[in-house]
């Protein structure tokens, strides 16, 4: 209206003609940013899921009762796995591999020996079935998860929710070690001022004892949505949530959701956001395909001398991610029928993810970090469920968007976040990109030691992470 | 003084033009050649003593041991139900899977096919440490005059010198299959060391110049001074290696796939601009067809169907250890590929396709060689000594290839290679035919069709003698 005036006091001053209008664009541009911001606080949809068997059931509602679960075994699956060590076929290295080519054979021979004669399964599963275990159907499938209160609150002391997600090929079992640290951090030498935790420490549908979803298109949104149905029916309403790997773009999506009800997310690995990934792809490209991408790689070269290098790395380690996000049935089918396969497919990662350098070693440095009890437990999970399938399809479900991860990454996440940045992590997030995504960094630690596998390889230095980010939190 | 100067223009134009006629002139003469790769390849260190170069009869065999340890494996094997309606989209269909295994137990009969695959004389002979395994098929008869051209054929991954049984008998006896007697070969499939039976290497570095050097030797020792070579997949790259290597023995190479893996400013320009402009770029109408859209059916394409090169030319040994455990899970690893890389479309099929243009007796023959040579892993290793630095950064990526091609263009290939862009490479190429179906395992899919196509050929290049003007 201001503007419409000016026509008719063409006998004002020129002061006025110019005072005017800048005023009308100030006020138009407060009003836009006011606007906007308003909108800022951008939430993922929640959204609803059906992963049972066939057609929704129209009629009735669905059971939320919570089961006690126990692992078991039996003497025909002990049998069937032995029989199986047994016949298996190796394929002797090339002289001087080490591990260069994958998992080394000749090691492999090693482990699996153990495996045979002195691996006790049932001892394993009597371990795994100390901390209470429940299952409850969300969304059309079983939910696997364990539940670890405290066995002693000092008076006072309020007793935080943590959720837990694991990634792959890790399993709930990876937290084993790091549980007790956060529910009794007194009994274990972690004098973490008042923070406590209850862990719960579900599977991903697809995991393990979670049952694995019937139905296409089960991302980690469709995840952490279930996730979040989880808590609330054990009676959460705000909690917190850590993750590593899947678990992290779990959690993520999980305080992308539903903001209100995540106190704080730690996680001790980074996905890259959108612009990072599509200048990772051309990067990528760039070393290995120099011809499509000839015009970006002299800048590349230039702007980050070291990145060739850490390329090379990552394309060399990114060949099962390859495999399993476009054909993950035929990948997993002979996992799934070969134990032995199973376990170098797997232990090739906790090889070479826990220390980059361990490809130089015969043994791939597996029991440097790890015994072979624990490893091979993991590995038993993913056997005795026969999961492995279904495990790498989440791969599939969750990068056929590659080109344009629209969702997750035009929403930011506003909640309270702490990151532990482990220096042999495959790929490092400087905070610096992390803040792109991640609005309300409280904690970023460079941590001194340990790589991938945080939880299960150091799990008092991730553990006293966690407790620095609550505390910091609480604070607030 | 205005013509004088005209004239000294016009006498620096000639000598430029002269300088640059010169240059092209000497630039042609100093060609290189891809040097033969030495290497010992067999256990431990080398030995002084001199090789054994013998070559001994081989007959394919089996025993009932074998067989129960097979049928026991594929009575124990578990199985994952695939996802609602997800058909091959997720790799190979494990309900179809359900179906081949039950025929591999009560159908098929490998005793049978052992049989089938001895029909054809085998041999054994030892090259650079290793031996070296091939099917060598003279022609039962010769038309008067005549005597019988030798061809290498060689075959790729996850093939094997089976995949030749259909259209060897066309090649060596042509007649009797109506086609024209005027060619007549005797073929020499050998398996690549690592594959079937041929002994995988056991050093590193055996990558595609080192199989065609074998296989140079091999040839020579057979007494071929002269001869022709064909190949698809790796058997691409081995042949044109060899064309590389040894020019002057080649008379002639024929590809059913011509992949261009040095690509540079003109190949990103012709990829963005060759739909609008195709005469430009000296696109026909059909590559344009075959090409574009170029996301699509070039780059998105490659991504969706090259999880398996990028995880064998990384973790071979990771990748194939539990293929080599379970049969099962080793068909369904090789099938995918003989439904994808004959007919994309085929992911949308529950059964993938794979009975239409196959007979389960043949895939699992092939899969047979691979699991009775327990040869999956070093099958695999190929991928990682070939493409671990990338593509098109080696030596003979940036060489060109004089030896006179011919190059059979199928249309279900994964990718298509237009004439204009094989020519840089291959700077003389002979014969360039669109084939009318057909896909990546021309030899075993389309056995008549790439039989004409070889035969057209080397009808060109034996009628103008172009082997000899080298």
């Amino acid at each position: 209206q201001t503007i419409l005036c000016l026509p008719r006091s063409f006998e004002y001053s020129q002061k006025n003609a110019v005072l005017v209008p800048a005023a009308a664009l100030g006020v138009g541009g407060m009003m836009v940013f006011w606007l906007r911001s308003r909108h800022k606080i951008k939430t993922i949809e929640m959204g609803d899921g059906w992963w049972g068997s066939g057609e929704r059931p129209l009629k009735g509602k669905e059971d939320e009762s919570i089961r006690p679960f126990k692992i078991e075994t039996s003497d025909k699956e002990i049998e069937d796995l032995h029989r199986r060590l047994e016949q298996a076929r190796y394929t002797p290295p090339l002289e001087g591999a080490a591990f260069h080519y994958g998992f080394n054979s000749n090691y492999l021979r090693k482990v699996v020996a153990y495996w045979r004669n002195q691996f006790d399964w049932r001892k394993q599963v009597e371990v795994l079935n100390k901390y209470p275990h429940f299952r409850t159907t969300i969304e059309g499938i079983d939910i696997h998860f364990i539940h670890v209160k405290p066995s002693y609150v000092p008076h006072g002391r309020a007793v935080q929710p943590l959720l837990m997600v694991h990634g792959w090929p890790g399993s709930f079992y990876e937290f084993y070690k790091i549980i007790p640290l956060l529910t009794e951090p007194a009994g274990h030498g972690l004098n973490e001022g008042d923070v406590v935790f209850e862990v719960i420490c579900p599977s991903i549908p697809g995991y393990g004892f979670s049952e694995a979803p019937h139905q296409k298109g089960f991302d980690t949104i469709a995840t952490a949505r279930i996730f979040h149905k989880l808590m609330n029916r054990l009676g959460f309403k705000q909690y917190y949530v850590q993750g590593g790997d899947w678990g992290s773009r779990i959690t993520t999506n999980m305080a992308q959701m539903l903001p209100q009800s995540v106190k704080g997310l730690h996680v001790n690995f980074v996905f890259i956001n959108k612009q990072g990934l599509r200048r990772m792809i051309s990067v990528m490209l760039g070393a290995y395909v120099p011809w499509l991408v000839g015009l970006i790689r002299e800048d590349v070269r230039r702007t980050y001398p070291f990145m060739q290098k850490n390329i090379y790395d990552l394309l060399r380690e990114s060949g099962y991610l390859h495999i399993q996000a476009t054909k993950p049935d035929t990948a997993g089918c002979g996992l799934n029928d070969s134990p032995v396969g199973l376990a170098a497919y797997i232990l090739e990662k906790f090889s070479t993810w826990t220390d980059k350098s361990f490809l130089h070693q015969d043994d791939g440095g597996l029991e440097s970090k790890y015994s072979l009890d624990e490893l091979l437990t993991n590995v038993m999970i993913y056997w005795v469920t026969s999961s492995i399938v279904s495990s790498m399809r989440f791969y599939k479900e969750n990068f056929s968007k590659v080109p344009d991860l629209a969702v997750h990454d035009r929403v930011g996440v506003y909640v309270p976040t702490g990151i532990a940045a482990f220096p042999q992590e495959i790929v490092h997030t400087p905070r610096v990109w992390a803040k792109q995504n991640f609005k309300n960094i409280i904690t970023y630690t460079y941590m001194p030691r340990g790589g991938h596998f945080a939880a299960f390889e150091e799990p008092k230095l991730l553990a006293q992470d966690i407790m620095h980010f609550v505390r910091k939190v609480e604070q607030l | 003084s205005c013509s004088s100067l005209a004239g000294i223009m016009l006498l620096e134009v000639f000598l430029v033009l002269g300088a640059v006629i010169i240059y092209f002139l000497f630039s042609k003469k100093k060609e290189e050649t891809l040097p033969f790769k030495e290497g010992w390849w067999g256990k431990g260190e080398k030995p002084d003593t001199e090789e054994d170069t013998t070559i001994r009869p081989f007959k394919v065999e089996t025993t009932e041991e074998e067989l129960s340890d097979l049928f026991r494996r594929l009575d124990q094997a578990r199985f994952t139900e695939p996802l609602e309606n997800s058909c091959f989209h997720y790799g190979t269909n494990l309900v179809y899977l359900r179906k081949v295994v039950s025929y591999w137990k009560n159908q098929f009969n490998w005793k049978k096919q052992v049989e089938v695959l001895n029909k054809y004389p085998q041999f054994k002979t030892k090259i650079q440490g290793i031996d070296i395994h091939f099917v060598h098929v003279k022609p039962p008869r010769l038309p008067e005059g005549q005597s019988a051209k030798p061809l290498l054929m060689v075959h790729g991954w996850p093939g094997s010198f089976y995949e030749f049984y259909k259209i060897i008998p066309l090649l060596t006896d042509p007649a009797s299959h109506g086609l024209s007697d005027e060619h007549v070969f005797e073929v020499i499939c050998p398996s690549i060391p690592g594959y079937g039976f041929s002994e995988a290497p056991h050093k590193k570095d055996f990558n595609s110049v080192s199989a065609a050097s074998v296989f140079y030797e091999l040839m020579l020792r057979l007494g071929f001074n002269e001869f022709y070579a064909q190949g698809g997949d790796w058997g691409w790259l081995i042949c044109t290696n060899l064309a590389q290597i040894a020019p002057n023995h080649m008379k002639g190479l024929h590809l059913n796939l011509a992949s261009v893996t040095n690509m540079g400013f003109t190949h990103l320009l012709s990829i963005l601009l060759g739909r609008y402009l195709p005469g430009l770029f000296g696109f026909q109408d059909e590559d344009v067809r075959r090409m574009f859209p170029f996301l699509k059916k070039g780059l998105y394409r490659i991504l969706l169907e090259s999880g398996y090169a990028h995880i064998q030319a990384t973790k071979p040994d990771t990748v194939g250890c539990g293929l080599n455990d379970s049969p099962v899970g080793l068909a369904a690893y090789i099938l995918e590929k003989f439904s994808t890389w004959t007919d994309l479309e085929f992911h949308n099929l529950e059964d993938g396709g794979l009975e239409r243009k196959f007979n389960l007796d043949d895939l699992l023959t092939n899969i047979m060689i691979y699991w009775v040579s327990g040869c999956i892993v070093s099958s695999m290793r190929f991928y990682k000594e070939n493409l671990q630095k990338g593509i098109g950064k080696q030596k003979h990526e940036r060489l060109t290839v004089q030896v006179p091609t011919g190059i059979a263009s199928f249309p279900n290939e994964l990718v298509h290679t237009p004439q204009a862009w094989a020519q840089k490479k291959y700077t003389n190429i002979v014969s360039f035919h669109f084939m009318p179906r057909g896909g990546h395992f021309a030899a075993l899919e389309e056995p008549e069709l790439l039989a004409e196509d070889i035969l057209q050929f080397v009808g060109k290049v034996e009628k103008e003698q172009l082997w000899r003007k080298k």
